[in-house]
């Protein structure tokens, strides 16, 4: 800034105003151009769709789809009340993009869950006082660093998922997880009939006093606030639990009960955690080593053990360092589930794709689904803004 | 020998009693996975699926008698492979041996896999490779001859490859060439990215990070599907290649992330650089390129040969527009039904080589952070 104020007054009065004139001229120039690159670049397009005999206009999202997807659900209304429910060919376009919005986000979130807890995991294990487990770490790391992601989807679902038994003879895993060829069912959660209204309010009262519990900030309120969502619970157990575990079952024609992942979406999923948590392990190491060694030695000389020092000392700093690389994690992470479509998942670019091929309209399309792209990078950063915000003001205070 | 031998056993393994119960879990573990592999890959497995279908695999559908121009271009990408190491590597005695080694092995492989004859090209690739590695270390004096004969290569490999047409380019071949293509294409136009969201013309910068902050949060699957779509609208007239088109999407794409590395090595040179150069009156254009973006470049080297492995493993999406890459070659030859029950053999040998390139190029961007980190010292 200086060095410019310096030549700015170096420079006579009479040449100022023409250097002032060019430099805006130079800007002009630069709109000109990139805003007149865009406008033919859509004028062409739309030429030619229109030649194709195709208007620009979004107004093909309220027609009906006429195409099948294997999952997904759709917003809709029933009686006037808003409900969701699984996609038919009936629904519109738009309700199609959702139900792939809706599948797209169903695998991101769990992945963003699962590869934050197991890349810690491996994270940790990468810098381990056991050769085996260290050297473990590192070979899972950079075995899965350096393949493609596409491989290793397809692997899962090739050469794992669907060599899984058939549904008829599904392997059952410790009597809540049942593993067939189509598809993993994990016990779910069901609503019982003897539950009466008191224990649901016992329920939501419980509910509600743990996000209170952890909304609000001091010690002893928090206390007070569990101790009374835990004996609220305790209630309402002895009341009627209203929710029961439903565990699901291998029958001669396949599995039932409990909450079912198609094959589809296990690949992907595990596909993407495994990766994920390779990058995640990385940062969680980096972030480790890049802390100062007298964090380690004067936990050390307070008497501290080693998986106390990276419980109590080590890991809290560390969560406050990763935020921000895990954010581009996270962000490339939802990126990374448009892979389905190698397996046939019907993530929103599966069926974006589906929809352009089926009416030609792929500049509305492109235009929805990169928003659409762009709105969830920016809801991710903002999340991971904020809890980095709160996380490293409350250091600060 | 054994007192140590049990002295690193006890330290690695059994140091404390947490340690010694992981160790006696993993290691009966280890034991029957390595024994159930070792078990399939040499009794159970069928390798000669592999070996049937090496052709398909390495360059897909390309017509067989006009095989000798992938040979050409395998031993053009050789030379270019030995004169990118000549540039930072001294090809030392062990450095030479090791790299001799793993040639040969290949080349064994390859004659055992196929036939004598393409063991007998493969080694004579290696050997070109490892004498341009030889030519090619001079240090600095002849980089700049080495740069454009790296280009001269990638127009090469295009001249000599396409007679038969774009369409039946396939296999391990498609990959390779798309990845150095496109590494090669990003590079003046994320450089051109870089500057001008650093620049102090207000709409370049604005028009700059928009293009960089948006190409970097759509999917790369995205962005090569829809060029691929839009290319035939906007040039009705003349078929564009899918390849050609697959090409201008990765390099979109890849552009922004070029952009970014590269602002980060221009953030890294120093600022009395920049005033120096402009108090000796030089013009924006000598100060960029002869002052700012040499150093700038020389801290990202190792980032944007990291960025080849991401461009290496982006090339599997080129399935998306109909071409048949390493992955595909793969997978086409899983679905012919006579080989249906080969899974594991495939998918084992795709992993192996793909772990293989993989591994090279991050071993490169590792020596190469390391050799510039010695240097700036």
């Amino acid at each position: 800034m200086s060095t410019e104020i310096a030549e700015y007054h170096s420079i006579p009065p009479a040449r100022r105003g023409l250097l002032i004139a060019s430099k805006w001229l130079v800007q002009a120039a630069i709109v000109i151009v990139v805003a007149g690159l865009v406008i033919w670049l859509g004028l062409a397009v739309r030429e030619a769709l229109a030649r194709k005999g195709i208007q620009f206009s979004f107004g093909y999202l309220g027609h009906g789809a006429n195409f099948s997807l294997s999952e997904g659900v759709v917003p809709s209304f029933v009686g006037g009340w808003p409900v969701l429910e699984s996609f038919s060919p009936s629904h519109s376009n738009l309700q199609a993009l959702f139900a792939g919005l809706w599948n797209s986000l169903k695998v991101a979130l769990s992945a963003i869950v699962l590869c934050t807890m197991f890349g810690t995991l491996v994270g940790i294990g990468r810098l381990s006082t056991n050769w085996l487990v260290r050297n473990l770490c590192f070979g899972l790391v950079e075995a899965v660093r350096n393949t493609p992601l596409l491989i290793q989807i397809v692997f899962w679902y090739f050469a794992v998922v669907l060599r899984f038994p058939p549904a008829n003879a599904a392997s059952n895993w410790f009597g809540g997880l049942l593993a067939s060829r189509s598809g993993v069912f994990l016990p779910g959660l069901a609503i019982s009939e003897r539950a009466g209204a008191a224990s649901w309010g016992l329920l939501a009262a419980a509910f509600a006093l743990l996000v209170a519990c952890v909304v609000l900030g001091g010690s002893r309120p928090r206390l007070i606030l569990l101790a009374a969502a835990i004996s609220a619970l305790i209630a309402a157990a002895l009341v009627g639990f209203p929710l029961g575990l439903d565990l699901p079952v291998a029958t001669r024609f396949g599995a039932r009960g409990g909450f079912s992942i198609s094959p589809e979406m296990t690949a992907l999923l595990v596909a993407i955690v495994v990766n994920s948590s390779a990058y995640v392990a990385e940062i969680v190491r980096g972030a480790i080593e890049a802390l100062p060694k007298g964090q380690w030695e004067a936990s050390a000389s307070l008497g501290l053990s080693r998986s106390h020092t990276l419980r109590d000392i080590i890991l809290p700093q560390v969560f406050r360092i990763v935020l921000p690389s895990l954010a581009n994690r996270y962000i490339s992470l939802t990126k990374d589930t448009s892979l389905g479509i190698a397996i046939g998942f019907p993530d929103l670019f599966n069926v974006y794709g589906t929809v352009s091929n089926q009416t030609g309209r792929n500049l509305e399309g492109v235009v929805i689904v990169m928003l659409t792209y762009l709105a969830l990078s920016w809801i991710i950063s903002a999340c991971v803004n904020g809890i980095n915000a709160r996380v490293n003001g409350r250091r600060a205070r | 020998m054994s007192t140590l031998a049990l002295r690193w056993v006890h330290r690695n393994l059994f140091a404390k009693p947490f340690d010694a119960a992981l160790s006696l879990v993993i290691i009966p573990l280890l034991a029957w996975a390595a024994y159930a592999f070792a078990h399939w890959a040499l009794i159970d497995a069928h390798w000669q699926v592999v070996g049937g279908s090496f052709k398909v695999l390495m360059t897909g559908i390309y017509p067989a008698d006009q095989l000798w121009r992938a040979w050409v271009s395998v031993a053009i990408l050789c030379a270019m492979f030995g004169a990118g190491l000549g540039l930072s590597l001294r090809p030392g005695r062990t450095a030479l041996a090791s790299v001799g080694l793993v040639g040969i092995l290949i080349a064994a492989a390859v004659a055992a896999a196929i036939d004598l004859h393409s063991g007998m090209l493969t080694a004579a690739s290696a050997v070109i490779g490892i004498a341009a590695w030889i030519g090619a270390y001079r240090p600095a004096a002849n980089q700049r001859i080495v740069m454009s004969g790296l280009l001269a290569g990638v127009v090469a490999i295009f001249v000599v490859l396409s007679p038969p047409g774009f369409e039946v380019w396939g296999g391990l071949l498609l990959s390779v060439v798309l990845t150095i293509a496109v590494s090669i294409l990003t590079l003046p136009f994320g450089i051109l990215l870089a500057l001008g969201r650093q620049s102090r013309i207000a709409s370049l910068r604005v028009i700059s990070t928009a293009y960089i902050e948006t190409m970097r949060s759509v999917p790369l699957i995205l962005v090569v599907y829809w060029i691929w779509i839009i290319v035939p609208l906007l040039a009705p007239d003349t078929s564009v290649p899918g390849l050609l088109r697959g090409m201008a999407g990765f390099a979109l794409f890849f552009a922004a992330y070029v952009a970014e590395y590269v602002r980060s090595g221009l953030q890294a040179v120093p600022r009395g650089q920049i005033e120096a150069a402009r108090s000796l009156a030089m013009s924006s254009w000598t100060l960029n390129v002869d002052i700012v973006l040499p150093q700038a470049l020389r801290v990202v080297v190792p980032s944007l040969v990291g960025q080849i492995l991401d461009i290496f493993n982006g090339a599997t999406l080129v399935f998306i527009i109909g071409l048949t890459d390493f992955l595909r070659a793969g997978q086409m030859i899983l679905a012919d039904p006579q080989n249906s029950s080969r899974t594991y053999e495939i998918y084992v040998f795709l992993f192996a080589v793909y772990l293989a390139i993989g591994g090279a190029i991050t071993y490169a961007s590792r020596r190469l952070e390391a050799h510039l980190a010695r240097g700036s010292r």
